[in-house]
């Protein structure tokens, strides 16, 4: 029997089931195709007409190679002709068609041609968005947690590792800039939010502002602020008093919503008595509509000033809240006090012993001095005479001034020395050797009793017997025109009490002499003899300053009232953090910094 | 059978309701209601320098919108649960839209109208963006489904998908005779239509590089030069092509349509976990710096 090919054509039903066709084809090849002619047909669009040729070309092995030029695969791979081995079994695939090539019986050639089932019906799901695109559910997750991670988790882990690199994943945490005082801080959250989920707390305020007595404190926290790059040194601050007194003194707020926000707040462990609760970071002033906007309306000068308490606050009704108070209260600018001076009442040995009085008691100064400003100031007596004969190549040149005396230093003046303020009239001069006058000098008394008995060398041996300071010390001796001596029992009868010249009768308010208005200049200005009687007193027991009565005078009024007219904010002469002082403002920084050496830095932000 | 009556009682009045107009507007009153307090405790508070989300009425606000936030979340949870009486679904969707929308008043107050680049603005902004994308939703439901049932008329989805595969297959057979040129064309509308489509094209509806369009637009020039039975063939499958094309057409629209609808869910939920997440944050962060 010679050899054939057998046909098995295997059709699958749709229920279920194969429908199995053989045919065996007597001669030794077979078309493959699409046309129904063919010996193997393949209706699939995907065939040509006349596709392949199959041929016995020997025991157990066929030829197949394409008729039209379309290639088929053979065992999953292109080609357009090929031979097989029967036995071996190989799978010819034409489009959706596999032929299997195996031996059959009889020595044939078995070809099974089969349809793969590759349709995938659509179902209605199909009309559904879900279909298409990256799950909801999944992309929900993803979201979330990619923000858990990159918002929480990385500063959090950043707070611990990332602290000395460049990497500050925390910053996405801040509500707003800070301001330009602390800007050097922007990235160092951890410099004021020292411990988690605790409120900025004072210590870590006044580890960089806290002032002291103490230079080497001081230049500390200058270096810490400095190596942090703070371009200007911090400003320190002084305690405006005991904190526990504070606590004390502040009245509660006065509505009940203030009241019911302050029991929350410090259940919450968010005291209001923090300089934080006052001096408010990462916040911007509401938007002026008159205000072009500028850097400033995002980055603001200084911290935003929230003002818990404000003075008149506390200085109301003190005496209820703190009963070991010796303050009277200020209610508000026209109930002011009228001024205590802190007045030298006398003298515990050398020290000068120093008591607030009360200006309405009209108290005196026993300040040690015997002086007469009307003398001195009168324009036509001896004093004035002096002045002429003196001459302006010595200052002088005609009646005296305040200013001859008081020589202007800042805002104040500088304190009055003997030798310079009042030694072109009152001579020290003991002796005169070789036509040089032989000067003591003031303040040392112990050179001045040691050179006048000869106990010690001058530069030049005095030759003056000790006699001379009895008689100094005499009444109308040299020393009395000015010095107070009172008795002792000592050898010369007699001694010069003590001096203490008060700088500041009002150590707890600032006064500015320099200011245009306290100056004289302008109009409506104050001149010196507005709040200065001189010019009628005859002792230096005189206070010579007026009530607050005169300060009313210009502050607190309006324009209308006085060219002169002037703020009555409690700031105009004191400050909280520097009692004692007015408060610096940012263009009084500027000007000090305009002064300083190349290279040193402005304590504080100098600002417009 | 009371209960029988009671629950066709429900069905009938949610038949005739919508979630909106639910109870009488009860949600939209309340919500009306929540913002006008909101907006009178803003103003009336004397917050220094400025208000924000850290003065007494900011916290008040923000523990508000963050319970009101967390609660309108819920609603993926409640739609799940099976449950009847007074509390039904449909009072949970009409509150979650009202008072969802009043979350727009009142974390815009807590915010002080301070925005910046911070978790806190990202926070809102995702509020913002699921508050939008529910908007969306809701003008969707109250009106996509009806072009959607005037676009299908009495044929149902699966009909759709049925017609068009069965057309496939009256195609294959009619080009049986054709050579392998047009055959090819014919392989492309069978083998290469593809009935949806991506995200973006089912939303747009746009499917102007139609496999089937293409391979008919192309049998036309083969159709004129055609003679005999292979014209015969062309014709059929044109024909039936065409025919492929306008039941494409209905179900495609039908997508658009299912898409237009259901798109707003693919931003509404995944932003909602989003501002959870952020949500979380802000309220950590904002009290471990405190």
């Amino acid at each position: 029997m010679t050899q054939a090919i057998t046909l098995r054509m295997i059709t699958r039903q749709a229920g279920g089931g194969e429908i199995v066709r053989t045919k065996r084809l007597e001669w030794d090849d077979a078309s493959i195709g699409r046309a129904p002619e063919s010996d193997i047909f393949l209706p699939d669009l995907s065939v040509d007409m006349e596709h392949a040729l199959l041929k016995l070309t020997g025991q157990s092995r066929v030829t197949i190679e394409s008729v039209s030029g379309r290639p088929f695969l053979v065992d999953g791979k292109p080609s357009t002709h090929v031979e097989l081995e029967a036995l071996r079994g190989h799978t010819v695939t034409f489009g959706d068609y596999d032929l299997l090539v195996g031996q059959g019986g009889e020595d044939d050639i078995a070809i099974t041609v089969m349809r793969r089932e590759e349709q995938h019906h659509a179902s209605v799901s199909l009309f559904s968005l879900k279909a298409s695109v990256f799950g909801r559910r999944k992309m929900a997750w993803t979201l979330g947690l990619a923000i858990l991670a990159l918002c929480l988790v990385l500063p959090l882990a950043g707070r611990a590792w990332l602290q000395h690199t460049h990497i500050h994943p925390d910053q996405q945490w801040s509500t707003g800039p800070l301001s330009k005082a602390h800007a050097f801080l922007d990235k160092d959250c951890q410099a004021c939010h020292a411990k988690a989920f605790v409120a900025v707390r004072d210590e870590t305020c006044l580890s960089c502002h806290r002032a002291s007595s103490d230079p080497a404190d001081v230049a500390r926290i200058d270096a810490k602020v400095t190596a942090k790059g703070s371009p200007f040194l911090p400003l320190l601050v002084s305690d405006h008093a005991d904190h526990a007194k504070l606590a004390q003194a502040m009245p509660l707020p006065p509505t009940i919503r203030g009241q019911i926000a302050g029991v929350f707040q410090a259940a919450l462990n968010h005291p209001t008595d923090r300089c934080a609760s006052c001096h408010r970071e990462h916040t911007t002033a509401p938007p002026d509509p008159n205000v072009p906007k500028t850097a400033d309306v995002v980055r603001a000068g200084k911290p935003a000033l929230i003002v818990v308490t404000d003075c008149t606050g506390c200085h109301s009704r003190l005496k209820m809240r703190l009963p070991s108070t010796g303050l009277i209260d200020t209610p508000d600018w026209d109930r002011h006090p009228d001024f205590r001076p802190l007045v030298t009442v006398g003298f515990d040995g050398p020290q000068p012993r120093l008591e607030r009085l009360a200006l309405a008691s009209h108290p005196l100064e026993a300040n040690g001095l015997t002086f007469s400003h009307r003398i001195h100031m009168n324009p036509v007596g001896g004093v004035a005479r002096q002045g002429q004969a003196l001459g302006a190549g010595r200052g002088y040149g005609a009646a005296l001034t305040c200013q001859s005396c008081h020589r202007p230093d800042g805002g104040g003046f500088k304190p009055i020395e003997m030798e310079r303020d009042c030694g072109a009239c009152h001579s020290l001069a003991f002796a005169q050797v070789g036509g040089n006058l032989q000067t003591l000098r003031h303040h040392d008394m112990r050179n001045i009793v040691g050179v006048l008995r000869g106990s010690l060398p001058p530069p030049i041996p005095p030759s003056v017997d000790a006699g001379v300071l009895r008689r100094a010390m005499a009444p109308g001796g040299l020393c009395v025109d000015c010095h107070t001596v009172r008795p002792s029992a000592g050898p010369l009868g007699g001694e010069i009490s003590p001096v203490h010249l008060a700088d500041r009768m009002l150590p707890w308010g600032d006064f500015n002499h320099g200011v245009a208005a306290h100056a004289g200049v302008g109009k409506g200005a104050a001149a010196c003899a507005d709040c200065h009687k001189a010019d009628t007193s005859d002792r230096s027991q005189d206070l010579l300053i007026e009530g607050v009565a005169t300060c009313k005078a210009c502050h607190g009024k309006t324009e209308h009232d006085t060219a002169a007219f002037a703020g009555a904010q409690c700031s105009e002469c004191h400050s909280f953090h520097q009692p004692g002082q007015a408060p610096a403002t940012g263009q009084d920084r500027l000007f000090t910094a305009l002064g300083l050496p190349p290279g040193v830095k402005p304590r504080g932000l100098p600002t417009f | 059978m009371a209960v029988a009556r009671g629950q066709t009682q429900r069905r009938k009045s949610s038949t005739h309701e919508s979630f909106l107009r639910h109870g009488g507007f009860l949600f939209a009153k309340l919500s009306v209601a929540l913002c006008v307090a909101c907006i009178a405790a803003y103003f009336l508070q004397d917050a220094h320098p400025r208000p924000s989300g850290g003065t007494a009425v900011g916290y008040v606000l923000g523990i508000l919108g963050a319970v009101l936030i967390v609660w309108l979340a819920l609603l993926g949870v409640r739609k799940r649960a099976v449950s009847d009486g007074h509390y039904s679904l449909k009072a949970w969707v009409s509150a979650h839209v009202y008072l969802g929308l009043s979350l727009i008043v009142i974390a815009t107050l807590h915010t002080g109208f301070q925005f910046g680049w911070n978790v806190h603005t990202l926070a809102y902004g995702l509020m913002l963006l699921v508050i939008a994308s529910g908007a969306l939703g809701v003008w969707a439901y109250a009106t996509l489904p009806k072009t959607l049932s005037d676009n299908r008329g009495e044929t149902t989805r699966k009909q759709m998908l049925a017609q068009i595969h069965a057309l496939d297959e009256q195609i294959h057979e009619a080009a049986q005779p054709l050579q392998r040129a047009e055959a090819d064309i014919v392989r492309l509308s069978l083998e290469e239509t593809d009935i949806g489509g991506g995200f973006w094209r089912r939303l747009l509806g746009n499917y102007g590089d139609c496999a089937n369009a293409h391979a008919l637009a192309s049998l036309g020039p083969a159709l004129r030069v055609a003679t005999g039975k292979e014209a015969e063939a062309l014709r059929k499958a044109s024909d039936l092509m065409q025919r492929k094309a306008d039941a494409l057409s209905l179900a495609r629209r039908q997508m658009h349509i299912t898409a237009l609808l259901e798109a707003w869910l693919f931003v509404h939920v995944p932003a909602t976990f989003a501002l959870l997440a952020a949500l979380s944050v802000h309220i950590v962060s904002v009290f471990l710096y405190w």
